[in-house]
């Protein structure tokens, strides 16, 4: 026989989704959220964006060729990724310096030591971020008010809206709810507003890149404890980081869950954590906390919480 | 809201592009049988070398119960029994048969006029009430009829049900849930009204009291025409279920068709079904109301080839798959079967055997980089079984046979929708066959 066939194993054809369209279709949906902090918090934002993404990206592709020498891995864009979050997590007056430091923690410690994508055990952006609110807690906390004008950066700061309600500065119901929707309020540079999260979050449904489960879980949890605790509920899953907490870091595919049952319990504990922080721990926010302390679990998560099974097992057969 | 199986499945896209119509592969001149294509026992040859064989004439008896006779699709002179390579490059025993021309005319004569007058002109709707289960299943036995959905099971051991084992229904697969193919959908087409005979005639040789032809709803020409040829029948009916890969697995389609799911390790006799293939429903037909023995089955050509080439050929068993009529394209992949569970053919001079749904051709495809898992789930939500492939493939890769076991790889059908479903490229079910072997 002349002509060449090639071999391959079945199944011969393969889903059109990759690593990297995967990590592309959340940065996409991470656009309208941009779009916000760049426009509430102008300039000052997109150099934190800007030195966040290009620290996480050279990071990774400095612990591969030198340290690692792997084929580079920055290519399937997820170091692009936790650039980006790792920038909305944090105040757009940061110092540049403490940005690049918390992106070498995040990529350099959270992800490539524990051997890369999908290894990690905690979320790397939460970890560049918690490493700094630890070892910066003052310049992490104090924050630009929006004024939707670029080059502010001389603007007002102060407090969030959280942390004011918590020192019993603030009343939760004197807070205009339009405010928290549209975003005019103090806080990091992705939690600000509240519509553009949510229209990622319907984006990352309709293509299939998340399930419901996790948000949808940690949303329950936090009112759970917030209707016990006799504490407004809507507030509290408008303010501070939950939503991009619930819909972008908690789905992180390597620190959450493979099952459905198994997401729902783990967003569950996250709302609960949160709302227990938020009311009673020493933190106006335990976004980033509830969510560590989870990602801990979710090996746990797996063993125990399997898919349902076509078929059952009998029992008596398993333990023969 | 129409039905599937509940647990996992994917939606590849279907590439039915094939022509519906039937057309007669011309008879090759040299037909290589081998003895193996089923499963169970390979088949014992009652033939040697020089002798003389007569198109349709027993040449291989089944040698025992779960086994499968072999007729000579052409007449000819055997020219001796020996190793022929299959299409996935394994050297299997095999008579081969040589016609002279007089003979191969003759033969290309009969044929046609078979399938030109003696399909269509055949009426005897009194054949399931005359013939006695025992007379059916003997003469399945003897014309060496195996499923002709892929697993190629002897089927007259599939039919032979025992009273106390209560079976309630017959599934008939039409599903056809393999992206490219389209052998059934053509079957089913062309000949509704034979397939429901020789249903009917299945019901009677198995003892069932009723039987449904399930088929997927991208198929709504032949849901028109078995649904025509259907009426007012009784025992027979049809039902149209949601499309979703794996639905043609037999676990899935008696999920979708009956709602009951197949203990781990069971057959669909524990859940009071029996699962057979559309077109082996026709081959029983042929057999019992024509006396046409197995000796040709419809093959599907198909793939990356010029249009006019995708089509839906009768095939004599034992024609080499190079004769089937294809521009192959420079450095092709060549399927026996579909694109999810055929395997590649890395022989075109191999036979086309009782098991052969199709011939799909794939241009080099572009070649995907295997990444590192990024956990994302997207197996375990696929799984039509419920398993967790991720994590079986991983006991597979560090030779973890026991832990695979204890994840139920067993369970596993290999129907390749995590593979298919990776997005990081992973070779999945490559390493869970291997922990499946091993768990065994």
């Amino acid at each position: 026989m002349n002509e060449k066939l090639i071999f391959s194993t079945t199944p011969h054809m393969h889903t059109a989704r990759t690593v990297r369209g995967s990590m592309l279709h959340v940065l996409l949906a991470l656009l309208p959220a941009v779009f916000c902090s760049l426009y509430f918090f102008g300039v000052p934002a997109l150099m934190v964006l800007c030195v966040s993404v290009a620290s996480c990206v050279a990071v990774e592709w400095f612990v591969t060729k030198y340290m690692l020498r792997r084929q580079a891995t920055i290519g399937d864009c997820s170091a692009v990724l936790t650039g980006v979050l790792l920038a909305l997590n944090l105040p757009s007056n940061l110092p540049l310096w403490m940005v690049a430091a918390g992106a070498i923690m995040a990529i350099g410690i959270a992800k490539m030591a524990f051997g890369g994508l999908g290894c990690n055990i905690f979320n790397p952006a939460l970890v560049g971020r918690v490493f700094l609110l630890i070892s910066f807690p003052v310049a992490m906390t104090s924050w630009p008010l929006p004024d939707a004008a670029f080059g502010s950066a001389d603007g007002m700061t102060g407090a969030t809206i959280l942390s004011m309600v918590k020192l019993g500065n603030m009343e939760p119901a004197s807070i205009p709810s339009s405010d928290m929707i549209w975003g005019s309020m103090g806080g990091s540079m992705g939690e600000v507003s509240a519509a553009a999260l949510l229209l990622g979050f319907v984006y990352l449904l309709v293509v299939r890149i998340i399930k419901w489960h996790i948000p949808v879980a940690i949303v329950a949890g936090l009112a759970l404890v917030d209707i016990l605790a006799g504490y407004p509920v809507v507030f509290d899953i408008f303010s501070g980081g939950l939503l991009l907490g619930a819909i972008f870091m908690a789905t992180d595919y390597a620190t959450s869950p493979m099952t459905g049952r198994g997401m729902l319990l783990y967003g569950l504990f996250i709302g609960i954590i949160t709302a227990s922080i938020r009311r009673w721990g020493a933190y106006p926010e335990g976004m980033s906390f509830a969510i560590l302390i989870m990602n801990g679990f979710t090996p746990l998560i797996n063993r125990y919480m399997h898919p349902r099974r076509f078929s059952p097992k009998q029992r008596k057969e398993v333990m023969a | 809201m129409r039905n599937t199986f509940k647990i996992g499945g994917i939606h590849p896209s279907a590439n039915k592009t094939a022509s519906r119509r039937l057309e007669l592969l011309p008879l090759p001149k040299k037909a290589y049988l081998p003895l193996s294509q089923h499963i169970g026992a390979p088949a014992t040859p009652i033939v040697a070398k020089g002798d003389k064989v007569v198109r349709g004439q027993l040449i291989a008896e089944n040698s025992s119960f779960v086994s499968a006779g072999l007729h000579a699709p052409i007449s000819g002179t055997v020219s001796g029994i020996e190793n022929v390579v299959l299409p996935w490059g394994k050297p299997s025993k095999a008579i081969v048969i040589t016609a002279s021309d007089d003979e191969h005319s003759a033969d290309t004569e009969a044929r046609e006029a078979y399938w030109r007058d003696m399909i269509p002109s055949v009426c005897d709707r009194t054949l399931s009430e005359r013939l006695s289960g025992d007379d059916i299943r003997s003469a399945i036995l003897r014309a060496g009829i195996v499923g002709l959905g892929g697993a190629t099971f002897p089927s007259h051991v599939k039919l032979a049900v025992k009273p106390e084992q209560k079976a309630e229904v017959l599934i008939i697969n039409g599903c056809e849930c393999e992206p490219y193919l389209m052998c059934d959908d053509a079957l089913m087409c062309t000949y509704p009204g034979r397939i429901a005979e020789g249903v009917e005639l299945m019901l009677k040789a198995a003892g069932i009291p009723k039987a449904v032809i399930a088929m997927e709803d991208n198929k709504p020409e032949a849901a028109a025409a078995i649904g025509e040829a259907l009426k007012g029948n009784t025992s027979v009916s049809l039902r149209i279920l949601k499309t979703k890969y794996p639905q043609g697995g037999e676990k899935q389609l008696v999920e979708a068709v009956t709602g009951r799911r197949i203990p781990s390790g069971k057959l669909p006799l524990s859940v009071g079904a029996v699962v057979n293939n559309v077109a082996t429903a026709f081959a029983v037909w042929q057999a019992v109301a024509t006396s046409q023995p197995l000796i040709e089955r419809v093959v599907t050509v198909t793939g990356d080839i010029p249009e006019t080439q995708r089509k839906n050929y009768v095939v004599a068993l034992g024609t080499p798959l190079a004769e089937l009529p294809f521009t192959l394209p420079a450095e092709a992949l060549a399927i026996a079967g579909g694109p999810m569970m055929g395997r590649s053919a890395v022989r075109l001079d191999a036979p086309v055997m009782k098991g052969t749904s199709g011939l799909t051709i794939l241009s080099r495809p572009s070649k995907r980089k295997v990444e590192a898992c990024m956990r994302c789930g997207a197996c375990v939500d696929a799984c039509p079984m419920g398993l967790e492939p991720y994590l079986l493939s991983t006991y597979g890769r560090l030779r973890m046979w026991s832990e695979a076991a204890g994840a139920d790889v067993l369970d596993c059908l290999e129907c390749g929708a995590c593979s298919y479903s990776c997005p990081a490229s992973r070779p999945l079910l490559d390493y869970i066959r291997v922990a499946k072997q091993r768990a065994k």
